[in-house]
């Protein structure tokens, strides 16, 4: 419950994934006061509901003391809010925030997957998602749960217990399921087919990790965080210890709150319409986002491109979001 | 704000082919570009007669052998292009079917397999006429009205798909007609002095090429009993020549912000100067796209409202989604504005063409395929295009099935946040198999990486 005083208004952050409604409330100081984290089946609108209340009440606060609300996740456009940020945004901010200094971040949610560079400041440098199939996802471990007939908060546990030399081919949560199925009338352990499926989702996992590069301190986020023994073969398979947070669920709802907080205090204002702003704009964006005057706009045959800072005059349409300058 | 989440409106969950966008289209394309469709539609209308009209039909994939084919009076059918036409037509369904019935999976490139399709379709017609029975193959469908062919020719570069694809056409059709094969090296680009157009390598390899393109000739006099035309392909070429000027110089009028044209307008002009017939129309058609781009610079007509940021596409082109894309990025104030296949295939360097001796400057042009270039090549194109166009991000369409261009983007991706400090992401989709397309990822990567190029903005302002 937020503390008497402390502060006199809140943000929300609501995290709407697949399988799972998260909310987190911060406070004007930064503090995260008040959160929950609701499994109402898939997409549920009725689980952001439940979660929205009950985090409320965890806080101690009504909604009309929540001055901004930010939505991320697989379902975010269903939830009332603010505005939306994407999940890996939120991630890596959620992530910074709870653990100071990380710079590679891993989200498996129920969905998807993500690998997330952050750099120095908690933000966003690179990321990388899985492709449509559900490999390495929360999904994943729903078949591998089916198919082994273990409860899916056992199957972890499982799989620490068995030996992984079993060779599991297809990483299509289809045919993973008809591979395990085959492994079993062959009379495989469950442990060991539990702790070879691991093992390959962490090597599948270590490819996406690659695409944006290994890094250190690296956090797991998203529910398959739980998840004990990819835990473990992903820090084997990326010879690095893995963080752990005290609620890897929270971290996507707790940066869409962080962002809401920034928001609300004006930190990441956008470049407003005025000349004025629009010039320090373009400015910045020139340090920001090198380009080679050289070239000045023109397709010369030059190849010598130097890094040498944009102009104002190639780049007009800076503050053009906020309704500003006709073009 | 209200807890009540009741009035939200669900989530779409319908093929992207089932539904258009909710949001107002913001994407202003070019009209100039309409004449081009007209001019593919009356071309392939075309060929489905070339039979009926007593022509030779030459079957091919990949390089833009057709002035060469022009030249000689044959008629051609380009692989890909049919493909393109019938994935943008939403009428590949039946084409790929047949080549599914015939043993080709959905792992195969797109193109090919839809391709192989027609092949089979068409060579089903023939068996039909051979029996006397009809009706085996419905005519009805698009796919099934390619004329066969009279001989193949191979010359794809950078692809092995590209070989092996003309190779199964071949034996679709029983190895009843004849096959000529021209090999295009790879430009590897690792020597010291190598780059693009320039070094010992680009020097020796387009000769190797240029004597094969003689042979080709040759083969082409065997097959159709009649010399070829040497001065009609000097014209030929100068009509490619022209319109691909006009290209380019219309493409440069897109560097400025905000653009008057995109890359989807580009997607659009691809078949005109890809194998259209070389004339007068070709050139008429550029030069009407680059007047409707000068004319929205004179009068600050841009082609996506509100433009605010500017994208790179790489990857090649998702044709049946061409009109969602072309929405889906106006709708974040995304410009794409330029593209490794369009601005850096199809005679993107007109002054390698030489009137006086046009198999040079066309074996040059085959060896420039995106896809044939060493990364350090590959390297070396990306920063120009994002120098000369001032790109914010790159959106890497991780094309299932065409291993040839996604092979070097994660490196290309690296390499554009290394030099230019430009954000990227990945999506997956294909040339021709809209299956492979997931709008959500499409839609949580361009958001993600947007996100990143406005915290990146804001951060510069502090």
């Amino acid at each position: 419950m937020a503390e008497s005083g402390a502060a006199n208004w809140f943000v929300m952050g609501v995290d709407l994934g697949s399988t799972t409604a998260k909310v987190a409330i911060v406070d004007a100081a930064g503090a995260m006061v008040g959160s929950k984290i609701v499994q109402m089946g898939a997409v549920s609108r009725e689980a952001v509901r439940v979660a929205m209340e009950s985090a409320l009440e965890d806080a101690g606060i009504t909604q009309d003391d929540i001055v901004r609300t930010i939505s991320t996740g697989y379902g975010r456009k269903l939830v009332p809010s603010d505005k939306t940020f994407t999940e890996i945004t939120c991630h890596a901010r959620g992530a910074a925030a709870l653990f100071p200094g990380v710079r590679l971040v891993i989200d498996i949610g129920g969905q998807d997957s993500k690998a997330i560079a952050v750099d120095s400041d908690g933000l966003v440098d690179r990321f990388a998602m899985n492709d449509r199939c559900a490999s390495g996802t929360g999904r994943f471990f729903d078949v591998l749960s089916r198919a082994l007939e273990v409860p899916i908060g056992e199957v972890g546990d499982l799989a620490m217990a068995g030996s992984n030399e079993l060779e599991v081919s297809s990483m299509c949560a289809t045919f993973a399921e008809t591979e395990v199925i085959s492994l079993l009338a062959q009379g495989a352990e469950t442990a060991d087919i539990a702790a070879s499926v691991h093992k390959a989702v962490a090597a599948r996992t270590l490819g996406l990790v690659a695409q944006v590069g290994k890094a250190s301190p690296v956090v797991m986020t998203g529910g398959v965080a739980k998840n004990r023994a990819l835990v473990h073969f992903l820090s084997e398979a990326l010879r690095l210890p893995i963080e752990m947070l005290d609620e890897p669920q929270i971290a996507g709802a707790y940066g869409a709150a962080i962002i809401a907080r920034e928001e609300h205090l004006g930190n990441v204002a956008l470049a407003a319409a005025d000349d004025a702003t629009a010039t320090q704009f373009a400015a910045g964006l020139a340090d920001a986002v090198p380009h080679c005057a050289d070239c000045d706009g023109q397709l010369g045959l030059h190849t010598n491109h130097g890094p040498v800072p944009v102009t104002i005059a190639t780049r007009p349409m800076v503050g053009a979001r906020s309704g500003g300058r006709e073009l | 704000m209200s807890l009540d989440v009741s009035s939200r409106e669900p989530v779409e969950l319908l093929s992207t082919r089932d539904r258009t966008l909710d949001a107002v289209d913001k994407s202003n394309r070019l009209s100039s570009t309409k004449t081009g469709g007209k001019m593919v539609a009356e071309y392939w209308e075309n060929i489905f007669t070339a039979k009926e009209r007593g022509k030779h039909v030459v079957w091919y994939n990949g390089t833009a052998l057709n002035p060469i084919f022009q030249a000689a009076g044959l008629e051609w059918c380009h692989g890909e292009a049919f493909s393109a036409r019938l994935a943008a037509m939403h009428l590949e369904g039946p084409a790929q079917a047949a080549g599914e019935e015939y043993g080709y999976i959905g792992e195969l490139c797109s193109y090919a397999r839809t391709h192989l399709g027609c092949a089979v379709m068409t060579q089903k017609g023939i068996t039909e006429k051979q029996n006397g029975i009809v009706g085996m193959v419905d005519q009805e469908e698009l796919a099934s009205k390619l004329p066969s062919p009279d001989f193949f020719v191979n010359a794809y570069a950078g692809c092995s798909t590209g070989q092996q694809w003309d190779a199964m056409t071949y034996r679709v059709f029983g190895k009843e007609f004849p096959i000529f094969n021209v090999s295009l090296p790879m430009i590897w680009g690792n020597k010291k002095d190598a780059g693009y157009l320039r070094g010992s390598e680009w020097e020796k390899t387009p000769l190797y090429v240029e004597e094969q393109l003689k042979k080709l000739i040759e083969f082409i006099e065997y097959q159709t009993k009649r010399p070829f035309d040497w001065d009609a392909l000097s014209e030929n070429m100068f009509y490619i020549k022209r319109a691909s000027e006009l290209r380019l110089e219309a493409m440069a009028l897109c560097a400025a912000a905000p653009t008057p044209a995109t890359y989807w307008d580009w997607v659009a002009s691809i078949a005109p100067i890809n194998f259209m017939p070389a004339n007068q129309a070709l050139v008429d058609y550029f030069q009407g796209v680059k007047d409707e781009i000068q004319y929205r610079l004179d009068n600050t007509i841009s082609a996506v409202q509100n433009e605010k940021y500017r994208v790179y596409f790489d990857g090649i082109m998702n044709w049946n989604k061409l009109g969602w894309l072309t929405r889906k990025f106006a709708e974040y104030d995304v410009a794409v504005v330029a593209g490794r296949y369009t601005h850096d295939s199809f005679w993107q360097e007109p002054q390698l063409i030489d009137l006086d001796r046009p198999l040079l400057g066309m074996a040059q042009h085959y060896l420039i395929c995106p896809i044939n270039h060493g990364l350090k090549i590959m390297e070396e194109l990306l920063i120009k295009r994002c120098d000369e166009y001032g790109i914010d991000g790159i959106a890497f369409h991780s094309t299932r099935t065409c291993r040839a261009m996604t092979n070097p983007q994660h490196i290309l991706a690296r390499t554009a946040e290394t030099e230019r400090g430009i954000k990227s992401f990945f999506f997956e989709g294909d040339v021709a198999d809209a299956a492979f397309y997931k709008d959500e990822s499409l839609e949580s990567g361009l958001v993600a990486m947007l996100e990143s190029i406005d915290m990146q903005r804001s951060r510069a302002l502090v």
